[in-house]
């Protein structure tokens, strides 16, 4: 056995966890105060779209997935206190005005033969959003000082992944006619233009900017870590 | 989207029936089963009845459409309220629709959503269940006073009438389907509706946490909200359905009412309104009888 005495590295070889991040801790609490309010509406509209909806499988599956955004947003819930913002409901906010109208737009379907256009915001808009500005946080916050942050995605991301995946095949099993390919085609792009408008699910900076930076205020990656 | 939304709007495939309740009580096949004095429910479910297989098949199917129109009504209750101190702010809630509607916990919805997804698996069991039992999609008619309670645009109201008095009634259900599941030797059915009676007692205590916390300082709104359940309570128990009597076809299960937050009071009650509504129905039931027989006499 190794001598218990022996100094060992802090950091095994292995571990390439890094300092840095691109995220202030305001600008982490303004981003996740913005996926708590996305998740929020999600989980409602999918359970209010349970009753409208008469394929009998699709409506188990958002009954299922409704659970899924209602947790995202109490970990979000969660979270924000953790960042400094004692007040979790102040920073519960759409990041503009844009992305209200993407939201008004995508929860206005309710006859029940309107299935693949509820579907299409929710599976090929709004989560494939989801997932990107996730992932785009995953992997530019700091490994070591947000960790629970970083904890919370992957736990999330999973559920955004599977749920989009079946909600994707439900979709698929549902468009049988060059007609519906055209329905869903028109709606994911009259949607697709407002989510444009609105910069993604935090706004413009949702991704990143062209420049490199990744603070939603244009601070650059080293101003933001220090 | 409407907040707000109709039963009769409840959205099904083709296989479903609808039958109101008012056509229902109207059946004329269901005056003869009374003037020959039988009970009306057929009594306790248990194997050595003649008709208990098809007993039990209809009553598969009535939780199977049960369970989905209470995965629809926890759905609309995430959908039809403004969630507390995010409603007046910037975002979707500026319409006039939503700013309206009234305003709940943001926890309260999160329960309802984590309700979304147990009726949602408990509509896939009661699916497998009926193929197992012999039954399908769409053999009996669906009759939707289970969301049509799940309407009261009221939400402490709501969460009473479904949470405590639906759910309520669920425990019963499934607790008897259970042990009917025992006594006649299917564990498939018996191992099933165990399962789903642990998410009916989470989900009866969710409606007791809050009634009791959103109506702490007003004792009117929560008499209200009591009323409503009573009267939810006692359509359930009509003709003796259910109660603690040995030939109800749905027993209370108290054991379970009382983990879920029913105090003794309450059950006491309940089965007072239970034997109560079997004295009526078996009154009615002699009354039947008597005509039919002075009838057959006149002759």
């Amino acid at each position: 056995m190794a001598d218990p005495k022996r100094p060992r590295a802090p950091f095994a070889p292995w571990d390439r966890r890094e300092l840095p991040g691109i995220f202030s801790v305001e600008e982490s609490a303004r981003r996740v105060g913005n996926y708590k309010w996305i998740e929020m509406r999600l989980f409602e509209v999918l359970g209010g779209w349970v009753a409208t909806v008469p394929e009998l499988d699709v409506k188990m599956r958002l009954g299922t997935h409704c659970y899924h955004h209602a947790w995202h947003a109490e970990l979000w819930h969660k979270r924000l206190p953790e960042l400094r913002e004692m007040n979790p409901d102040r920073l519960t906010l759409p990041p503009n005005d844009e992305l209200v109208a993407f939201v008004d737009a995508m929860t206005e379907p309710e006859a029940p033969e309107l299935t693949i256009e509820k579907l299409v915001g929710a599976y090929r808009v709004l989560i494939p959003h989801k997932i990107a500005a996730y992932t785009y946080h995953l992997n530019n916050t700091s490994t070591i000082t947000d960790a629970p942050t970083i904890r919370s995605l992957k736990f999330i991301l999973q559920d955004e992944f599977d749920d989009w995946r079946d909600g994707e095949m439900l979709l698929q099993s549902l468009i049988d006619s060059p007609e519906d390919v055209e329905r869903a085609a028109a709606h994911q792009a009259k949607l697709e233009k407002l989510m444009l408008a609105a910069g993604g699910i935090v706004g413009p900076g949702t991704l990143g900017h062209a420049d490199g930076s990744g603070n939603h205020s244009g601070a650059s990656p080293q101003e933001a870590t220090t | 989207m409407r907040k707000s939304f109709p039963a009769e709007d409840l959205a099904r495939d083709e296989r479903f029936v609808r039958v109101p309740l008012t056509a229902r009580m109207a059946d004329a096949r269901q005056v003869p089963r009374e003037a020959t004095g039988k009970r009306r429910n057929g009594g306790r479910l248990t194997p050595d009845r003649p008709d208990s297989p098809e007993a039990a098949r209809v009553l598969m199917h009535g939780i199977f459409t049960g369970e989905i129109q209470a995965l629809e009504g926890a759905g609309r209750t995430c959908w039809d309220f403004n969630v507390e101190n995010t409603a007046k702010r910037k975002g979707a809630d500026d319409d006039a629709s939503s700013s309206d509607a009234p305003e709940v916990p943001f926890a309260l919805k999160l329960d309802m959503a984590r309700q979304c997804w147990d009726e949602a698996r408990h509509t896939e069991i009661s699916i497998k269940l009926g193929e197992h039992m012999g039954t399908e999609i769409g053999e009996f008619a669906e009759a939707t006073f289970l969301y049509e309670a799940a309407c009261n645009p009221d939400p402490v109201l709501r969460l009473t009438g479904v949470n405590r008095a639906l759910e309520g009634l669920a425990i019963d259900v499934f607790n008897t389907m259970r042990e009917f599941g025992d006594v006649s030797g299917d564990p498939v059915l018996e191992f099933c509706e165990d399962w789903m009676l642990a998410d009916e007692v989470t989900h009866v205590k969710m409606g007791s946490d809050w009634l009791r916390r959103l109506t702490e300082k007003d004792p009117e709104r929560r008499e209200r909200a009591l009323e409503f359940q009573r009267v939810v309570d006692r359509l359930f128990s009509l003709g003796g359905f259910r109660g603690e009597e040995e030939d109800s076809p749905i027993r209370l299960a108290r054991r379970f009412r009382e983990l879920a937050g029913f105090d003794t009071t309450e059950i006491d009650e309940l089965a007072g309104d239970a034997l109560a509504a079997r004295q009526e129905a078996e009154e009615m039931i002699r009354q039947n009888r008597q005509a039919a027989a002075a009838a057959t006499a006149g002759q």
